[in-house]
């Protein structure tokens, strides 16, 4: 599997023929091996969805439904997009000035690429937990409540006190049904008040998904969550994703095909250039892909 | 493996040859601190020691350890002392013997021969070279010894026969009357001398090679650092001894002695009277003091601080967050720099000329305040700015992805994270402001003014009125001393004290120490604030 990936569009054209130019676009009809069908209802539906960093084309006419409360893996090579493809759902890309995203995502049925979308409600709505554990220099306690109590939700503090308005029982409970649900309310119970960077990288990452849970959100967006950890904290996350995956929507970056063939109900398959090549059950994209790329890539015959 | 060398794995077992090596690179460090005393008058050179004239002593330790490392190096090349040599010094020490044997050969050739410019010259270039070609040439443990070892050994020579001692003065005859007296030279030789035996006996005693190199280099790094740390314990030390009998002059304790005090509408007598930091200057005082100046420094710091620091981050935070990145912040980033090394006169000036005489038309307290504000407005922007962008993008990231808004994520996470920093910045700048001189004359005091007359009072000098602009602050408006400018005064003309102070120069010294003490508290405060702020953002 090689790491690198062509550096100019002409290139890309000599590796990748079936790339067409900017004219035919529209024109060109998406392949039928990227229909997926599947039980219930759609969460999020990317449409005809383009991402450019400057002139750098990252994301390419990429069209895919993602099924509410299961496990969708995202896998391809280094630089094939799926990250990028991840922070469109909930328009981290914004934050990226060089980027800039065409082609429509809805929630729900609701576009998210349009003017007025509530940023603070869409991502209190689809949460994200990063590749490397990142939680905030403060304590256990306020790690979790940060997101709430930022939106309002909860009120804290000796002002609050003050007013009589303090909810700290609701704090409480919140603090405590998100560790539960990121299983990891056992091992930090009594030192709820000691700072978040005092844990170990695996209990840093599922501090990050607690947090991430603590704003109610339905859809989880995952980039690489175990890739900085060792193979007991994976474990640990993966048996975690999978108990999610019954309440909430999980999107899932990740490198390591065994991960995703493990935990995932669906796989789309990102190669090299941002396209997404295929898309079905996780089962039968492993065991029958029908495109000879993605079987060369999964067989490690192509990165 | 051709040509590679072997040495023992473990060496443990020491020598009488090690212990001389040993010996000579404690002798040295003995001798480096000796002469830094002498350097800094710690002992006089004039005053014998046990009988002995100290700079006989200076030259026989001196000539003691240039012969033992010379010793060792030839011991070493004949075969008597097992070490493991490189075929050459190398380049280094080549350049540092042939640099010193030049000044050292060439000075004699012109002053001692009287040869002149071009004979100490040629002098100088002739032996230089010798010793640079001695160096390099021979095997390493010859090499790195002989040349570098005879320089102490010669310095002792000269000290020992008494060609230079206490009373000689090398008098350069240029028309300004300059000249090096023995005081100067002789610690100053003493001192180089040292560091090259040091450095060869410190090489040698690792046995050459790169272990020696190593050590060599190692020895030389711990000399400076612990001479960097002596000068800045001589200087305090040296303020401290000085100020203190002006400090306590008067001193009194016991119930019922000090000044009578009030605190928040309370009145009561302190139970200790130390005049020179509780009274001002005034004709009819049994002791002359600082406190106005005092007062007044601390009223300028606070309110510098109070103006620049919410500007300054202000401005960080708009660059670093919200700006982007591109001709604009470079243009200001530039900027700021230029201003923090602007000369503090030309913000005097400036403050002088635009706002004296909109407050009030004379020199003011408020003045003063703003110019030393604006003084520490760029570097409060430098540092805080340095500080945020070391605050990782993850914290952002993960803010943004809770759907937590840009302000919100500033103030809860960044601001936080980069307190530490901001605080670093602002100690340094208020060390530099606290103590300056030019923009205080200028805006603050002077004129007129009676330096240390006049106490000023801030807070109590707020007035409320019914009419706009509802609160004044006459106080505020009012000339008023400040430590360094104090110093200033009593130093070029004793401005102010008159016959009224029995002592000018321990009062002096005792103004300067205050000034010590007042910047080094506010070092305090800032240190103990940032270890606050960092202890909350730590695990430990």
């Amino acid at each position: 599997m090689s790491e690198t990936e062509p550096k100019t569009a002409a290139e890309r054209g000599t590796v990748q023929p079936l790339q067409t130019t900017s004219g035919e676009t529209s024109e060109r009809t998406r392949p039928e091996w990227v229909e997926y069908e599947f039980e219930g209802e759609a969460k999020l539906v990317a449409e005809n969805l383009d991402v450019y960093y400057g002139d750098d084309h990252a994301i390419k006419d990429v069209t895919m439904e993602i099924p509410e409360r299961s496990v969708t893996a995202l896998i391809g090579p280094s630089g094939c997009g799926k990250s990028t493809f991840l922070r469109c759902l909930n328009r981290m890309n914004d934050r990226i000035s060089a980027a800039r995203v065409e082609g429509s995502v809805a929630l729900d049925g609701e576009e998210i690429y349009q003017d007025g979308v509530n940023l603070v409600e869409l991502r209190k709505r689809v949460g994200m937990v990063f590749q490397s554990p990142n939680p905030f220099p403060k304590s256990i306690r306020d790690n979790i409540s940060y997101g709430p109590r930022k939106h309002g939700d909860i009120e804290t503090g000796w002002l609050a006190r003050l007013l009589g308005r303090s909810d700290e029982a609701a704090e409480r409970e919140l603090v405590e049904r998100s560790l539960r649900q990121a299983a990891l309310w056992s091992e930090v119970e009594d030192r709820l008040d000691d700072n978040a960077l005092g844990l170990s990288g695996g209990q840093q990452q599922r501090l990050c998904i607690a947090r991430a849970l603590a704003t109610d959100p339905e859809v989880l967006l995952m980039d690489e969550p175990a890739s900085a950890l060792d193979p007991i904290a994976t474990a640990k996350i993966e048996d975690l994703i999978d108990d999610l995956s019954e309440e909430y929507t999980v999107v899932i970056v990740t490198h390591n095909m065994q991960q995703a063939a493990r935990i995932s109900d669906q796989t789309a398959v990102f190669l090299t250039g941002g396209e997404l090549v295929e898309y079905g059950d996780t089962d039968r994209i492993f065991e029958d892909p029908r495109s000879q790329r993605v079987e060369d890539y999964i067989s490690g015959k192509f990165g | 493996m051709a040509g590679a060398t072997r040495s023992e794995l473990v060496e443990s077992e020491t020598s009488a040859a090690d212990a001389v090596a040993a010996g000579a690179v404690g002798l040295s460090a003995v001798l480096f601190a000796l002469s830094m005393l002498a350097l800094f008058e710690g002992i006089t050179l004039s005053e014998p020691v046990a009988g002995v004239p100290t700079v006989t002593v200076l030259g026989a330790l001196l000539v003691v350890l240039g012969g033992a490392v010379i010793a060792f190096g030839v011991g070493s090349r004949v075969g008597l002392v097992q070490t493991n040599p490189s075929s050459s010094a190398g380049l280094i020490a080549a350049s540092v013997a042939g640099l010193s044997w030049f000044v050292v050969a060439g000075g004699f050739a012109s002053q001692t021969l009287a040869l002149g410019t071009v004979g100490g010259l040629l002098g100088g270039v002739a032996v230089g070279g010798l010793a640079f070609a001695a160096t390099v040439m021979t095997r390493e443990d010859v090499g790195s010894t002989v040349p570098i070892g005879a320089i102490p050994l010669l310095i002792g020579l000269v000290f020992l026969t008494g060609l230079i001692g206490p009373g000689w003065v090398w008098d350069l005859g240029w028309a300004q009357t300059a000249s090096f007296t023995a005081e100067f030279v002789i610690p100053v030789a003493t001192l180089f001398g040292v560091l090259f035996a040091g450095w060869a006996a410190a090489k040698a005693y690792a046995g050459f090679g790169a272990r020696g190199r190593r050590t060599g280099a190692f020895t030389l790094i711990y000399l400076n650092a612990i001479s960097i740390v002596a000068v800045l314990f001589i200087l305090v030390a040296f303020t401290v001894v000085q100020g203190v009998p002006g400090l306590l002059t008067g001193v009194e304790f016991g119930p019922g002695t000090g000044p009578q005090t009030s605190l928040f509408g309370v009145s009561f007598t302190l139970p200790l009277s130390v005049p020179f930091v509780m009274n001002g200057v005034a004709l009819l005082n049994d002791y002359q003091g600082v406190l106005p100046a005092i007062v007044g420094t601390f009223w300028l710091v606070v309110g510098a601080v109070v103006f620049a620091f919410p500007l300054g981050i202000g401005a960080a935070i708009f660059l670093t967050e919200y700006a982007e990145r591109g001709r604009f912040t470079q243009v200001v980033e530039v900027a700021t720099n230029g201003l923090w090394s602007t000369p503090s006169i030309v913000f005097g000036l400036f403050g002088f000329a635009f706002l004296v005489p909109r407050f009030g038309n004379q020199k003011s307290l408020l003045s003063g305040m703003l110019t030393l504000g604006f003084m520490l407005l760029p570097l409060v922007v430098i540092t805080s700015r340095e500080a945020m962008l070391s605050v990782p993008d993850e914290y952002r990231d993960a803010s943004a992805a809770l759907g937590v808004t840009k302000w919100e994520t500033i103030r809860s996470v960044v601001l936080p994270a980069a307190l530490p920093g901001v605080v670093t910045g602002v100690i340094l700048g208020v060390g530099r402001i606290a103590g300056e001189t030019a923009p205080i004359l200028l805006t603050m005091a002077g004129g007129t003014f009676v330096p240390g007359g006049q106490t000023v009072d801030v807070i109590g000098g707020f007035v409320f009125t019914s009419t706009p602009p509802f609160v004044a602050n006459p106080e505020l408006l009012q000339a008023t001393s400040a430590l360094p400018y104090q110093l200033f005064a009593l130093i070029t003309a004793g401005v102010g004290l008159g016959s009224n102070v029995a002592d000018p120069e321990g009062f002096r010294w005792a103004t300067a120490l205050i000034l010590l003490v007042v910047v080094l508290s506010f070092y305090a405060i800032g240190i103990a604030t940032r270890y606050y702020f960092r202890s909350k953002l730590r695990h430990e």
